[in-house]
C-alpha cells in the first residue's frame, strides 16, 4: 500500500509540473486563447479535424475538442451549451422531415457534400432514375430484373433514421419519397464506414454514401443518367448534395467566430477542404 | 480404445493419480473408463478448434497490421488528408485514460468486493444490491458515455476531457471488478481464516495476509479482463473524451480532449476520409491486440515470480 | 493448488506469533483494522452510489415516457415506428430475450469444457499457453469483432444457408458467443481450479475415473463460481453493442428465423440515441429500455441463481 501511495503522488505531481511546462511553451504573441468544443455529424469531422489542426497551429493557445455521434447531437449540443459549434449536415435553423428547427441557431454554410448511390459490385445496372429509386427504396421494386439488371433480390441498405446522410438522400434523390423497412434483404447501418463495407460484401446490395467515401469496393450508379461527380455537381446537373453547416447559439463570437472564418476562408476552401474532397461553398454560387 | 488395456495394472495415470482398478475390474468400471477417455479425447478436440478459431482470428487481424507496423506509426501524429498518419498522441491518451481509470475503480472495486464478500451482512439487501451490481454490467456501455456526459460536460462544464473519460471509464468497470473480488475472495475456503482468526489476527490482518494472497490470482484474472474491455472502449470515450487529441504528443494534462486508440480506429473505420485508412485501421487493431497482451504479461509476470519465489 | 494453503496457514502461524510478541505492532492492527473497515464501507458506498447514479440517470428520463404513452403500448406492441410516433419495444424484448438464450446455448458449453480443460485436463504448459491466449481475447475492441463478422462471418452465413443478407439472430449470437468465451472460462477456470484438491483426491480414492470426478465433484464445487461467471458472460452478451449492430441488421421487427434482420434493445438504443431530440418521446423511450434492461438482466439473474440454488439442494 505505501509503494502504491507514493506512486500515486509522483504520478500526480509529475502530470502537474509537465502540464505546466507545456503551458508555458505557447507564444506569447498570439492574443487569441481559450477552447472551442465541437460536436455533431460524423460525416464532417474529417474537415472539423483538419481545420482544427491548421488552425490549432496558428493560435497555440487555442484548444478545440471535436468530437461526433450523429448530425442531430450537433445543434442538441449547442442548444444545452455543451458545444460552441454543432456540425450537422441539412440547416437546422429550419424544419426538415423529422427534426423541428432550433430556434435562435445560426447556421454557417461550410462545405458542399454530394452523395451518391452506390451498389454492389455484381450489380449490372449503371443508372437508375428518381422513380426506380423511389420503388427500391419503399420496398415495391424488389428484384434487380425490375429495373434492367439480373434476375436477383435487391438488398436495400440504408442509415439509421436520422442519420443527416439520410435526410438528405431522402430528401434529393427520392424526392421526399420514404424509406420503408422490410422483413427480408434490409439493413440499417451506424456509420459511412459500416454502409460502405456492408454494400461492398453483400451481392446485390443498394446504399447510398458521401461521394467522398466511393472507392474500388463498390460502385457508384448514375442518377437519372448524370454520373456522381464534382464537376456535375458544380454545374447543377448532378442533384444530390447538400451543404454542411456549422450551427451557433446567435451569431458566432470571439475564437469561434475566428475559427468558423478560417474555415470559410478561401485559403481552407480552395486548400484542404479541396483534398478531402468536398466543395467549397463558392463554386455553388 | 479399450478399456482392458488400461486397467488392470492400476498404473500411474497422469498428474500421478492412481487408480485404484483391481478390485473393481467390473463392467460399469470398463464403461466409465470408456467413457472417460472418450471424453478426454473430446475436451482436447474442443480445445484444439476453439484455439484454432482464435488464432485464426488473431492471425486474421495481426497479418494485415503487423507486417505494416514500423515505430514511425506509433509515434506520428494522425492525418485527415496525406496518407501516412501514424497514432502518437491517440495511444499516449489510451494508456492515460486507462491509467486514470485503474487508479480509480481498481482500489474502490476491490474493496467494494472484499466488502461484500467479508464484511456484509449476509441478508436480502445484500443479495439485492449483489443483483443490481452485476445488471448493470448489462447497460451498453453508451449509456455510462451519456451518464459522463451529463456529469463532466454539462454539470461541471469542462466540455470533452481525459478526465471525464477516464472516471467514465471507471464507472463502467467498477461493477464488474467488484464482482470479480467478491467471487475471488468467497472462493478462499473459510478454514484458513478460522486458522487466522484463532491465532488472534485482527480481521483485516487476515484479509491481508491470508485472504488476498490466495484470492489475488483471481483478482487479477479480473483487473485483466477489465484492463483490456477499458482499452478496447470506444462508445464512452467518444461522448466524454472526444474524437481529437491536442495535438501534442506528451499532453499529460487532464484537461485536454482525449481520443483513444480504440475510438481512433473506430473513426478511421467509420469516417475517415484519408485513402490509407484501411491500412491505418488494421495496423490499429493489430497495436490494440498487441497492447493487451502486453498488458496481461505486465499484471501477470509478478505473479509469477511470486509463485516462484514461495517455491511453486 | 492444495499447497499454498498449508503454506499461507504456516505464514499466518508465524505473523500470530509476532503479533502477540509486540503489543506496539498490536496497536497498529487494531488501527489498520478500523481503517481498512472504514474503507471497505466507503468502497461499497462509492459503488451504490454509482448504482444509483445510473439507476436515476436513467430512470429520471425513462418515467417520463409514460406521461405520454400508456405502458401497455410500450411493452405489448411490436410496431416500432417512432417517426409516426409508435413506440411498441415488444420486438426488442423478444429479441433480446431469444439473443441471449441463443449466445448462452452457444457458448457455456464451449466456455466450460475450455474451463474443466484448462483447469483440470491439460499439461501445464498448455495451460500457461491457453489462458493467456484466452485473456488476449477480451481486449480485442468489438468493432473488431463486428468487422469479422461483417467481412467473413456473414458472408459464409450467406453461402450456407443461401439468404441474401446473412444478418440476424445468429450471426448476432456467434460474434456475441466469441465474445463472451473468455470471461466465462477464465472466470470459470478460476472457480475450478479453488476447489480444494482433497475433493478430488478423496473421489479417485474411491476409484472414480477424471469424467466422472469432473462431473460429479469438481463442477458441482465450483458452481457457485462457475454461475456467476456465466452471468457476467450473460451480462455482458446483454449489453454489448458495437459489434451486435454490424451483423444483426438493425430493424425493428421480430425475429421470426435466424435470419431475419432484426434489432435488440441494445442495438436500437445505439443506432438511435444520438440521433434523437433530447426533449422527445423518442429519447425518453430509449431511456426507457436502458431501464428494461437493467430490469431484464436482472430477473435473469434472479432465475439463474434460483436456479442455481435448486440444484444445489437436491
Amino acid at each position: 500500500m505505501k509503494i502504491f501511495r507514493k506512486f500515486t503522488v509522483t504520478a500526480l505531481t509529475a502530470v502537474i509540473a509537465v502540464s505546466t511546462a507545456f503551458a508555458g511553451i505557447a507564444s506569447a504573441a498570439d492574443t487569441l486563447k481559450g477552447k472551442i468544443t465541437i460536436n455533431g455529424s460524423t460525416a464532417l469531422l474529417p474537415l472539423t479535424l483538419q481545420a482544427a489542426k491548421e488552425f490549432q497551429k496558428l493560435h497555440p493557445k487555442v484548444k478545440i475538442a471535436a468530437s461526433g455521434k450523429g448530425s442531430v447531437t450537433g445543434p442538441q449540443a449547442v442548444k444545452k451549451g455543451i458545444a460552441d459549434i454543432g456540425a450537422v449536415d441539412w440547416d437546422a435553423s429550419t424544419d426538415v422531415p423529422g427534426f423541428k428547427a432550433f430556434e435562435g441557431q445560426v447556421a454557417n454554410k461550410v462545405a458542399v457534400i454530394p452523395f451518391a448511390t452506390i451498389v454492389n459490385k455484381n450489380v449490372g445496372v449503371d443508372n437508375l432514375t428518381t422513380e426506380q429509386l423511389k420503388g427500391i427504396f419503399s420496398g415495391k421494386i424488389k428484384n434487380w430484373k425490375e429495373v434492367g439488371g439480373a434476375d436477383a433480390d435487391i438488398v436495400v441498405i440504408t442509415r439509421a433514421f436520422g442519420s443527416g446522410t439520410r435526410v438528405n438522400y431522402q430528401a434529393k434523390a427520392l424526392d421526399g419519397g420514404d424509406i420503408v423497412k422490410k422483413e427480408k434483404n434490409y439493413k440499417e447501418t451506424g456509420s459511412s464506414g459500416d454502409m460502405k463495407t456492408a454494400v461492398a460484401t453483400t451481392p446485390n446490395a443498394i446504399g447510398y454514401i458521401d461521394l467522398v467515401y466511393v472507392s474500388g469496393d463498390v460502385k457508384a450508379v448514375k442518377f437519372n443518367g448524370v454520373e456522381a461527380t464534382t464537376n456535375n455537381v458544380i454545374n447543377g446537373s448532378y442533384k444530390i448534395w447538400a451543404y454542411g453547416y456549422y450551427m451557433t447559439k446567435g451569431q458566432p463570437e470571439g475564437i469561434t467566430k475566428e475559427f468558423i472564418k478560417y474555415v470559410q476562408s478561401s485559403k481552407f476552401q480552395q486548400g484542404s477542404l479541396k483534398k478531402l474532397k468536398f466543395i467549397p461553398i463558392s463554386a455553388m454560387k | 480404445m479399450s478399456g482392458s488395456s488400461s486397467t488392470g495394472k492400476g498404473h500411474p495415470v497422469k498428474g500421478g493419480r492412481t487408480q485404484a482398478m483391481e478390485f473393481s475390474r467390473t463392467r460399469y468400471t470398463a464403461r466409465a473408463q470408456r467413457r472417460n477417455k472418450a471424453a478426454t479425447f473430446g475436451f482436447y478436440t474442443l480445445g484444439f478448434l476453439v484455439m484454432l478459431l482464435i488464432f485464426w482470428m488473431l492471425f486474421t487481424i495481426l497479418a494485415k497490421g503487423l507486417p505494416a507496423l514500423s515505430f514511425d506509426f506509433l509515434i506520428k501524429q494522425p492525418e485527415e488528408i496525406d496518407p501516412g498518419g501514424g497514432i502518437g498522441p491517440v495511444l499516449f491518451n489510451s494508456f492515460y485514460i486507462l491509467f486514470i481509470s485503474l487508479l480509480i475503480s481498481v482500489p474502490i472495486g476491490i474493496g467494494a468486493g472484499i466488502y461484500m464478500a467479508e464484511y456484509a451482512p449476509d441478508n436480502a439487501f445484500t443479495g439485492a444490491l449483489r443483483i443490481c451490481v452485476e445488471s448493470l454490467s448489462s447497460v451498453p456501455s453508451i449509456v455510462f458515455g451519456l451518464l459522463g456526459l451529463a456529469i463532466f460536460a454539462e454539470y461541471f462544464d469542462v466540455g470533452l476531457t481525459i478526465l471525464g473519460g477516464g472516471v467514465s471509464l471507471a464507472l463502467l468497470n467498477l461493477p464488474m471488478l467488484a464482482r470479480v473480488t467478491e467471487e475471488a475472495v468467497r472462493a478462499v475456503p473459510g478454514e484458513i481464516r478460522e486458522a487466522g482468526y484463532a491465532l488472534g489476527m485482527t480481521k483485516f490482518h487476515v484479509i491481508r495476509k491470508v485472504v488476498l494472497p490466495v484470492a489475488l490470482s483471481a483478482i487479477i484474472t479480473g483487473v485483466c479482463l477489465v484492463a483490456g474491455r477499458a482499452f478496447g472502449e470506444s462508445a464512452v470515450i467518444i461522448l466524454t473524451a472526444g474524437l481529437s487529441t491536442s495535438g501534442e504528443m506528451w499532453d499529460f494534462n487532464l484537461f485536454s480532449p482525449g481520443e483513444t486508440l480504440a475510438v481512433h480506429l473506430w473513426y478511421v473505420q467509420s469516417e475517415a476520409i484519408v485513402e490509407d485508412a484501411r491500412q491505418i485501421a488494421d495496423k490499429s487493431a493489430a497495436v490494440l491486440v498487441f497492447v493487451v497482451l502486453l498488458i496481461n504479461l505486465a499484471f501477470r509476470l509478478p505473479l509469477w515470480f511470486g509463485k516462484r519465489r514461495q517455491g511453486h | 493448488m492444495g499447497s499454498p494453503v498449508h503454506n499461507l496457514t504456516s505464514r499466518a502461524k508465524g505473523n500470530a506469533v509476532a503479533v502477540s510478541a509486540s503489543p506496539k505492532r498490536h496497536s497498529r492492527h487494531l488501527l489498520s483494522n478500523t481503517l481498512f473497515r472504514y474503507y471497505f464501507l466507503f468502497s461499497i458506498l462509492a459503488l451504490c452510489l454509482v448504482l444509483g447514479l445510473v439507476i436515476l440517470f436513467i430512470g429520471k428520463t425513462a418515467l417520463l415516457l409514460f406521461g405520454q404513452i400508456s405502458p401497455l403500448d410500450f411493452f405489448f406492441s411490436f410496431n416500432w415506428t417512432p417517426e409516426e410516433e409508435a413506440f411498441g419495444a415488444a420486438a426488442f424484448i423478444v429479441n433480446t430475450l431469444s439473443l441471449t438464450a441463443l449466445t448462452l446455448l452457444i457458448a457455456v458449453p464451449v466456455s466450460v469444457g475450455m474451463a474443466v480443460l484448462c483447469a483440470e485436463i491439460a499439461p501445464k504448459w498448455m495451460k500457461n499457453f491457453i489462458r493467456p491466449v484466452l485473456d488476449l481475447l477480451v481486449g480485442i475492441p468489438s468493432i473488431v469483432y463486428g468487422y469479422l463478422g461483417l467481412t467473413v462471418l456473414l458472408p459464409f452465413l450467406r453461402r450456407a444457408s443461401g439468404e441474401g443478407l446473412g444478418d440476424g439472430l445468429l450471426a448476432a449470437a456467434l460474434v456475441l458467443a466469441l465474445m463472451v468465451l473468455p470471461t466465462i472460462c477464465r472466470i470459470s477456470d478460476d472457480a475450478i481450479v479453488s476447489v480444494p484438491r482433497k475433493y478430488r483426491d478423496a473421489a479417485y480414492a474411491l476409484g472414480s475415473t477424471r469424467l466422472q470426478v469432473i462431473f460429479r465433484v469438481v463442477l458441482p464445487a465450483a458452481k457457485r463460481g462457475i454461475i456467476s461467471a456465466v452471468i457476467l458472460g450473460m451480462t455482458r452478451a446483454v449489453g454489448e453493442t458495437m459489434a451486435v449492430v454490424m451483423v444483426i441488421g438493425n430493424t425493428p421487427q421480430l425475429a421470426k428465423t435466424l435470419f431475419t434482420p432484426s434489432s435488440v434493445l441494445t442495438s436500437n438504443i445505439v443506432m438511435q440515441i444520438s440521433n434523437v431530440e433530447f426533449d422527445s418521446t423518442w429519447n425518453y423511450a430509449l431511456h426507457m429500455m436502458a431501464f428494461l434492461l437493467l430490469l431484464i438482466s436482472f430477473m435473469l439473474i434472479l432465475v439463474i441463481r434460483i436456479l442455481g440454488r435448486k440444484r444445489r439442494e437436491v
